[in-house]
């Protein structure tokens, strides 16, 4: 896209060079020109914008100090660009629940972009609709904006708000102070000063966060002072240089989960799926993992819509051939990977949510020891979860990190989400925080298993 | 003259014309930074709120604090009053169990952060605390039940004469988020029967006294209250009998419909109905409270 809109400067000031007549406000009539054109070219690709890199964020802060208005705000100010379209702060705050993966969830989502990247912007209300955003997958902070008010200052709860963002995940936040306007500089750098504080205390970078002053009304109204909005965009222009986005690894090991194979007679067997990291050279030494199996492959050759190709990279879905592998030992689910790179487990702490009834979940909680079907990605397998040590029981609508066995080893990796199923009804999802050391299980049978001692 | 001039300098936004007169203007009004700092955090109350104060006391800052504390709570009441229609859809059930004696409340809140909060934590506690010493004890009764309505639990007074509705209005002022008091109860039981409590979700640290889930259950044992007493309770919060119910009474015809406590399964051992379970204890539950956050049982609405 960059690409083409240089192309259409090129092509602007084409035009008004040949153009007799225009000699005077040239710059500004190209400026306008550029600018149409550049607009222009946004819309027909707004649905999309492929090229801009995606980065998710999320407000977070109390209930009065202008989380709602900063978001429309940004889309307001960012709107003059073309780079959004305005949301009003009603339609943000009556946003209606959501139902993703079965889960309601009360949530707004917003999408703007600087010239950098491509933003989706959460804006929940509470706690438990991050976790649950969390968990569906729906949306994984890459970044947070935390809101304070500079009449108020921290509030006791901003302490639960910063471990929120622990608890999902997020390593880095800006800070946007806001009603700047109320308060005169003193106050505005006391107010900055326990921020920052309290930053250190969660374990953020107190020093290199960025902290931007204003007030997200007066940017909202269009007001040209620095507090307003020049605010705004100093505010993305700080998200921008210091909120990182996930990298797209091409670096990693390569990783294939298995979604089909069949038999090539004579060769081998070809396994398809798509490509979710690093690359894959013809010839290159791969392993077959899952269902406690293990075995070493070579990728003798490699297709990608049925033409052979020599390399092929995350994201594409690739059929490779694996020759000498016979058919029976395949199942839909197990991973192809780069030798050595990946290992069979068979434990794993997650958090996990518990579906209610009215989202179609259990009426009646769960106790520790709880045995069930556990899906993930193309696969299933029986599970045994178990609650953190000490709780009696995990309530419908409760979130709660658990330790999860499964029968058979598998290749698990960090933030991999998965669900847990009874009698064919979806009661719980969960997303994987933390491998844990791999068990053995007697006769694949929990019962001989002394969960206890672990 | 000089806080005038001051006031409406300030009041026209210009930082750097702030700061020069800050600097120039003598220090009787002018707040210092450092005083502005230590005060907020021996206090906790709001930049704006403890600027006024050394601004009123010029600068002495003990003074400052008395006057903050003693205005506390006409501003508690003030933030109270003007955040009072906002819907208050979390919060927490407290429970306070001392001799043959327990109370139960629910505290409501906006947000789950606050919730999550220390000081609302604290803050149900003593409301809890608050409830139980109103107790009025009769030998004689097998067991006195008392429900409070909102307002019954806002008249409660406490050990400093304050009333529960004056704490509350001094935690809004603070927390700065609508709360409610919508119900409590205290039961005292006569000298064979004993009360055990239980506040879901707890962790094995400390049982904990507040949570999203509260039950009080009054049981007749002669051993001392064991752990199934409390396993029992545990139950009634996952299993959310309607009634006690007697061997009599009909089973429902699916077992996971079964509301009645005496014909459940026992939540931690299935194998066994809560009947068998009391028998094997050679327990009797003579009544039980069971409180459910009102966030948790009625639909979710947008909690601004």
């Amino acid at each position: 896209m960059y690409n083409f809109i240089r192309l259409s400067r090129k092509i602007v000031s084409c035009i008004i060079h040949q153009t007799p007549g225009v000699s005077q406000d040239t710059a500004l009539r190209k400026r306008q020109c550029y600018r149409a054109m550049v607009m222009m070219v946004r819309r027909c690709s707004q649905s999309a914008t492929p090229d801009l890199p995606n980065c998710n964020v999320g407000t977070i802060g109390h209930v009065d100090h202008g989380k709602t208005t900063l978001t429309a705000a940004i889309t307001r100010v960012l709107q003059k660009t073309g780079q959004s379209s305005f949301v009003s702060y009603d339609q943000i705050d009556k946003a209606p629940e959501e139902k993703k993966r079965g889960i309601t969830i009360n949530t707004a989502h917003i999408s703007y972009s600087s010239t950098l990247r491509h933003y989706a912007h959460t804006d929940c209300p509470g706690h438990a609709d991050y976790i649950k955003n969390m968990i569906s997958g729906a949306s994984q902070m890459d970044g947070a904006i935390l809101v304070v008010a500079a009449n108020d200052g921290q509030m006791p709860q901003t302490r639960e708000h910063l471990l929120l963002t622990r608890q999902i995940g997020v390593k880095k936040l800006v800070v946007y102070i806001n009603k700047a306007d109320l308060v005169d500089e003193d106050v505005l750098e006391l107010v900055e000063l326990e921020v920052r504080e309290l930053l250190d205390h969660f374990g953020f970078d107190e020093d290199s966060t960025p902290f931007i002053t204003g007030s997200a009304l007066l940017a909202l109204q269009g007001d040209q002072s620095p507090y307003g909005e020049p605010s705004v965009l100093r505010l993305v222009a700080a998200m921008d240089d210091y909120l990182e986005t996930p990298s797209r690894c091409l670096d990693s090991p390569f990783l294939l989960p298995i979604d089909n194979y069949f038999n090539v007679p004579g060769r081998g067997s070809v396994v398809t799926g798509t490509l979710v990291q690093g690359v894959v050279r013809k010839g290159d030494n791969a392993e077959l993992l899952g269902y406690d199996k293990q075995l070493k492959a070579v990728a003798s050759s490699l297709q990608v819509f049925k033409k052979n190709v020599s390399r092929v990279e995350a994201g594409e879905n690739v059929g490779i051939l694996l020759r000498g592998i016979r058919m029976e030992i395949l199942e839909r689910g197990m991973v192809l990977c780069a030798f050595g790179s990946q290992n069979l487990i068979n434990r794993f702490e997650a958090t996990m949510y518990l579906m209610t009834k009215a989202e179609g979940g259990r009426s009646r909680p769960i106790t520790s020891a709880y045995i069930q079907q556990l899906f993930c990605q193309t696969w299933n397998v029986a599970c045994r979860i178990d609650l953190s040590k000490g709780a009696k029981m995990m309530m419908p609508g409760d979130h709660e990190t658990v330790e999860v066995t499964l029968l058979e080893k598998m290749v698990l990796l960090p933030s991999q989400s998965f669900t847990v199923r009874e009698n064919n009804v979806t009661i719980a999802t969960g997303i994987i925080t933390k491998i844990l050391p791999t068990i053995s299980i007697p006769q694949k049978r929990f019962e001989k298993v002394d969960f206890d001692s672990l | 003259m000089s806080t005038l001039l001051l006031r409406y300098f300030c009041s026209q936004r210009s930082p750097r014309m702030t700061k020069q007169l800050l600097h120039t203007s003598s220090l009787v009004c002018a707040v210092e930074k450092e005083l502005l700092a230590r005060l907020r955090k021996q206090t906790g109350f709001s930049i704006g709120n403890c600027k006024k104060a050394l601004e009123m006391h010029q600068n002495d800052i003990a003074k400052a604090e008395v006057w903050l504390q003693a205005e506390a709570q006409s501003k508690g009441w003030e933030k109270a009053t003007k955040l009072s229609g906002r819907q208050t859809s979390q919060g927490l059930i407290g429970i306070h169990i001392e001799g043959k004696t327990a109370a139960m409340v629910e505290v409501n809140c906006e947000t789950d952060f606050v919730a999550r909060n220390d000081k609302f934590r604290q803050l149900v506690t003593q409301a809890a605390k608050e409830c139980w010493k109103g107790n009025t004890l009769n030998e004689d009764v097998i067991l006195a039940k008392e429900s409070f309505s909102t307002e019954q639990v806002k008249t409660i007074t406490t050990e400093d004469g304050k009333t529960l509705g004056d704490v509350l209005a001094l935690a809004i002022g603070n927390i700065g988020e609508n709360m409610g008091l919508p119900r409590a109860t205290r039961v005292s039981a006569g000298h064979d029967i004993s009360l055990v409590g239980y506040c879901h979700p707890s962790t094995i640290d400390q049982d904990a006294n507040t949570g999203k889930f509260g039950a009080i259950l009054a049981v007749k044992t002669s051993n001392s209250i064991s752990e199934v007493a409390k396993q029992l309770c545990v139950h009634v919060i996952g299993m959310n009998p309607r009634a006690i119910g007697s061997l009599d009474d009909p089973k429902a015809e699916n077992p996971e419909e079964e509301s009645l406590l005496i014909h459940q399964e026992f939540l931690s051992d299935p194998t066994r109905t809560v009947a068998q379970v009391l028998d094997d204890e050679k327990m009797e539950v003579i009544d039980f409270i069971r409180f459910g956050s009102t966030a948790v049982n009625s639909s979710r609405v947008s909690t601004k």
